[in-house]
């Protein structure tokens, strides 16, 4: 009972704007400026066309495989940061601290021109290789972070048993590293499913556009649709909510594996 | 039969390489870049179906681009100095002609497009916003004017000084409090510009002087106090100091006001169903200080061809700049989607006037749009003295002060250490 | 070598734009007049000088403060909450970082209205967006609203990994709830509460959706930050030069703070 005043006071502050924004998606256009609605309607809905479906796969695509290549390259890197003895862990650490405080705006331009020059602006690949890099940072803090906390012990048990650094990283660490691994990915896919500045200024046929910009050219010259604009981020916020559900067991599922506590 | 192979083999290799310059009789394609015209988009398809009939050689892409005037920016500033080669028409915003043409990323259009001609044919100021130094850039498209919407069921008739604004609505206001005077826009972004011009000229007073930007002058302090005292005394809500057009026009089609400053759009929105205001609503020419009609800002789009472009496909996109901007272009833009034309015919064509009563009769509004300061430095300065006009009229600054800093931000600009 | 990969992403990508920038910050660069003179450190010089830098490094600095104070007090209770809460709680409360926040912030302004919002019917009479204090507090509280959830991802992330048994023996020891919390959780979070203050301190410095889209910096650049700042400058004024140099001072802001947390992190260790 204790807890479900807290609760439901974090549902309201999360959830109300939220529930607001729904309920905008299905208030007919124009009354949007009345206190609330005469009738709902899935007007809204209806008008969002293929294109925006096609956007929503476009996002899918570019999201995956930017959680996969950063998580990839950020785990084997932070288990080699946090375990592994070498020069310039340390450095690399704080460089990739030091990329991740740069205003991406000044990047727009001179990324630009790298990209075009390797044949890889207008593709959504070419997207994938920026996000993942501005991903990258924080993947590596979390995981290096978390890789930290784990016993070193651990580590030697399974030098001791013949397993190489990296079969010990992916038979014995991995799998214990669900958790942070599971928020990693979650934070890198919301990330990249949320990034307009880049997918604006480097993908230019209408094809290939993600969600961010699907949802700019919703509006007119004058007029903004936000019955409509609503519609699209309630369905684009779908796929997120289903993968944050799916997801959070992984979250929290917790050491109780037993092998730490030794 | 060996021919007929042949002859296949080549036209299969035709098509493979149809965007570069293929072999005589080979397709050229060409990218339009355009921002999606609102409402339905079947009839614009229809138009850019009839120009690939009627140009066999010619296949037209037609990507969108977002809308936002900033984000387009953004967009173009980017590709542009990137040296994008890969769109040929592109519709960009009237403020920007001058700033692109100085850079060098529009095509040089007087040969197909002469000055002249254009003036004759366009609306002058329109022509007078895409002109570089007698040369022409780019080619407007379609338009759009700053002008007065008033409720005809709360006045007898839209006022035509500053002075008769303020009595009319003082008075509708006495009648009904829950209604407000004058909305405009007082937000800090380009609209605050249009709409401090717009009062800047309706004090008799000019932007320009030798062509450099002039805004610390007797008559902008009078139009940067008149409104600011439209908020101070109330006659307009304290909220149109962060409004923009969506926001008012809102709130006037909600019958929330009495006078509403906007662009043309709102016409079509508040007569629509399920308006509060439909069939209440004028329109006339922004009031002045003298009686004399008023000017509003211009605004719109024209469609320039991409200076990179490599001649085959500069010709090819010169026909669709032509086709995008002939008399039936303009028609159909009108009649579909409500754009207010560029061609001075085009209000005279009895399609027009049928169909669009509303557009028809904007022409002595139309003829009177003035363009923001034709130079390259005004994009450059837009931005600060948006800051320094949002100043005064938040209340934070005196008008003359705001106004002088202005002056000296934009100084700095034109004349660089 | 396993930290090859992560190295060669970061420095082909991220180090090519980051450098080139530098370098454009070294010269007086308006694209539009194809302008691109090396001038050194002018333009630092000029930035030394310029008021409205000052006034958006306060403002940044004020924004970041506050806000990822706030983010942190909210987020350490909500993180206890999601820790033994239900999947469905968990999954309602990330959904505010998962709007794209240029729609969520767009949403925000909506609720703002000062003929409109619902705040406004809530405390009518303030005009939240039209006078800098209120409309700089109000864009701390859409930040808070987005980010919040994800400061309490990476302090349950820190949550999970202190085992059972240290709060079984404290139970066992006779220790209230609040002792625990004090003496065991707090210092066993501090690894994650430091890597949240962390990033979201350098990303809140560098803020921009949520006040662009409110305000767009306004009323009289009241609430513009260093980087609405640099982007109308980069991209509305078109001078890649001054902007490159503004991103490079914003830049090294972040890197100041950063430096001061690693301190802090590399001590406890």
């Amino acid at each position: 009972m204790k807890r479900a005043l807290p609760t439901a006071a974090v549902l309201v502050f999360f959830l109300g704007p939220l529930a607001w924004q729904l309920l905008t998606s299905l208030w007919p256009e124009a009354e949007l400026t009345r206190p609330l609605p005469s009738a709902l309607t899935l007007a809204n809905y209806a008008g969002l066309g293929g294109t925006f479906a096609r956007a929503v796969l476009n996002s899918l695509l570019v999201a995956a495989g930017t959680t996969a290549l950063c998580l990839a390259a950020g785990a084997s890197a932070a288990f080699a940061i946090a375990k592994l003895e070498f020069r310039g862990r340390s450095l690399l650490l704080g460089a990739a601290l030091a990329i991740s405080m740069f205003p991406p705006i000044a990047t727009v331009s001179p990324l630009y021109l790298a990209l075009k020059a390797l044949g890889l602006r207008d593709s959504l690949a070419g997207l994938v290789v920026p996000y993942a890099t501005f991903a990258l940072p924080l993947t590596l803090w979390l995981l290096t972070s978390f890789f930290r906390e784990l016993p070193d012990e651990i580590y030697r048990a399974a030098l001791a048993d013949g397993c190489t650094p990296w079969q010990a990283f992916v038979r014995v660490f991995l799998p214990l590293s669900w958790p942070a691994l599971a928020t990693c990915a979650i934070l890198v896919f919301i990330f990249s499913w949320n990034e307009l500045l880049y997918a604006l200024s480097f993908i230019s046929t209408p094809e290939k556009r993600t969600i961010p910009v699907a949802i700019a050219l919703f509006a007119g010259e004058h007029v903004e649709p936000w019955g409509q604009i609503a519609a699209a981020s309630v369905v684009a916020t779908l796929p997120l909510a289903v993968l944050t559900l799916l997801f959070q067991k992984r979250i929290v599922a917790g050491l109780t594996a037993g092998a730490v506590k030794e | 039969m060996r021919a007929a192979i042949i002859l296949l083999a080549a036209c299969a290799s035709c098509s493979r390489s149809a965007r570069d310059d293929g072999p005589a009789g080979a397709p050229v394609t060409i990218v339009l870049k355009h921002q999606p015209l609102w409402g339905d988009a079947a009839p614009f398809h229809a138009f850019l179906d009839r120009f690939r009939r009627e140009n066999p050689d010619v296949v037209v892409r037609a990507e969108t681009l977002p809308n936002a005037s900033d984000v387009a920016r953004e967009m173009f500033l980017t590709a542009l100095e990137g040296g994008a080669d890969d769109f040929d028409v592109f519709a960009i915003d009237v403020v920007w002609a001058p700033e692109f043409a100085r850079a060098g990323w529009l095509a040089d259009l007087s040969a197909a497009f002469p000055p002249a001609k254009l003036r004759e044919e366009l609306l002058p100021h329109a022509v007078e916003a895409v002109t570089l130094e007698g040369r022409v850039y780019a080619v407007p498209w379609f338009l759009d004017v700053g002008l007065l919407y008033y409720r005809t069921d709360l006045v007898a008739r839209a006022p035509k000084t500053y002075a008769e604004l303020r009595e009319f609505a003082r008075a509708a206001m006495a009648r009904d409090p829950r209604v407000n005077g004058f909305l405009w826009q007082g937000r800090q972004y380009e609209g605050l510009n249009c709409n401090v011009f717009e009062a800047v000229w309706g004090h008799g007073g000019e932007l320009l002087d030798e062509g450099r930007i002039a805004l610390d002058t007797a008559e902008a302090r009078a139009a940067l106090t008149w409104l600011r005292e439209t908020v101070e005394s109330g006659l307009s809500p304290r909220s149109v100091v962060s409004s923009g057009e969506e926001e008012t026009r809102r709130a006037f089609q909600d019958g929330r006001a009495v006078f509403l400053r906007n662009w043309p759009y709102v016409w079509a929105e508040a007569q629509a169903k399920g308006s509060a205001v439909q069939g209440k609503v004028g329109f006339a020419p922004l009031p002045s200080a003298t009686g004399e009609p008023g000017a509003g800002t211009l605004g719109g789009w024209q469609l320039a061809v991409n200076a990179r472009s490599p001649a085959s496909r500069r010709r090819a996109a010169e026909r669709l700049v032509a086709y995008l901007t002939s008399h039936e272009a303009a028609v159909e833009l009108a009649l579909h989607y409500s754009r207010i034309p560029a061609r001075r015919a085009v209000y005279d064509d009895p399609r027009v006037q049928r169909g669009a009563p509303f557009i028809a009769a904007l022409l002595p509004i139309a003829l009177a749009a003035r363009p923001r300061p034709v130079t390259p430095y005004y994009a450059l300065a837009s931005d600060s003295i948006q800051g320094e006009l949002s100043a005064a009229i938040a209340g934070l600054r005196p008008p003359a002060e705001a106004l002088s800093r202005a002056q000296r931000i934009v100084d700095h600009l034109e004349n660089p250490r | 070598m396993m930290a090859a990969p992560a190295a060669a992403i970061l420095a082909g990508v991220a180090l090519v734009p980051v450098l080139a920038a530098a370098w454009l910050s070294l010269h007086r660069s308006i694209v539009v007049f194809h302008e691109q003179r090396f001038i050194g450190l002018s333009n630092f010089r000029f930035l030394l000088e310029d008021g409205r830098f000052w006034s958006a490094l306060r403002t940044t600095a004020y924004f970041t403060a506050v806000a990822v104070a706030v983010e942190l007090l909210l987020g350490l209770p909500v993180a206890m909450l999601l820790h033994r809460g239900k999947g469905l709680l968990r999954a309602a409360v990330l959904l505010p970082w998962a709007i794209p926040t240029a729609v969520s912030a767009r949403m925000w302004a909506w609720l703002f209205n000062a003929d409109y919002g619902l705040l406004h019917r809530l405390a009518p009479g303030v005009d939240w967006l039209g006078s800098p204090w209120t409309a700089l507090h109000a864009a701390i509280l859409v930040d808070v609203w987005k980010t919040t959830p994800f400061v309490a991802l990476i302090l349950l992330a820190g949550l999970q990994t202190i085992p059972e048994d240290v709060y079984e023996a404290a139970n066992a020891d006779g220790a209230g709830r609040a002792r625990t919390f004090a003496s065991i959780t707090l210092p066993l979070l501090r690894p994650a509460i430091l890597v949240a203050l962390l990033f979201r301190s350098l990303d809140a410095f560098r803020v921009f959706d949520a006040i662009y889209v409110l305000t767009e910096g306004g009323p009289a650049n009241a609430t513009e930050t260093l980087s609405i700042y640099a982007y109308k400058t980069l991209m509305r004024s078109g001078d890649f030069g001054y902007g490159s140099t503004l991103s490079v001072a914003t830049f090294l802001c972040v890197l100041a703070i950063g430096l001061l947390f690693v301190r802090v992190l590399g001590r406890q260790r």
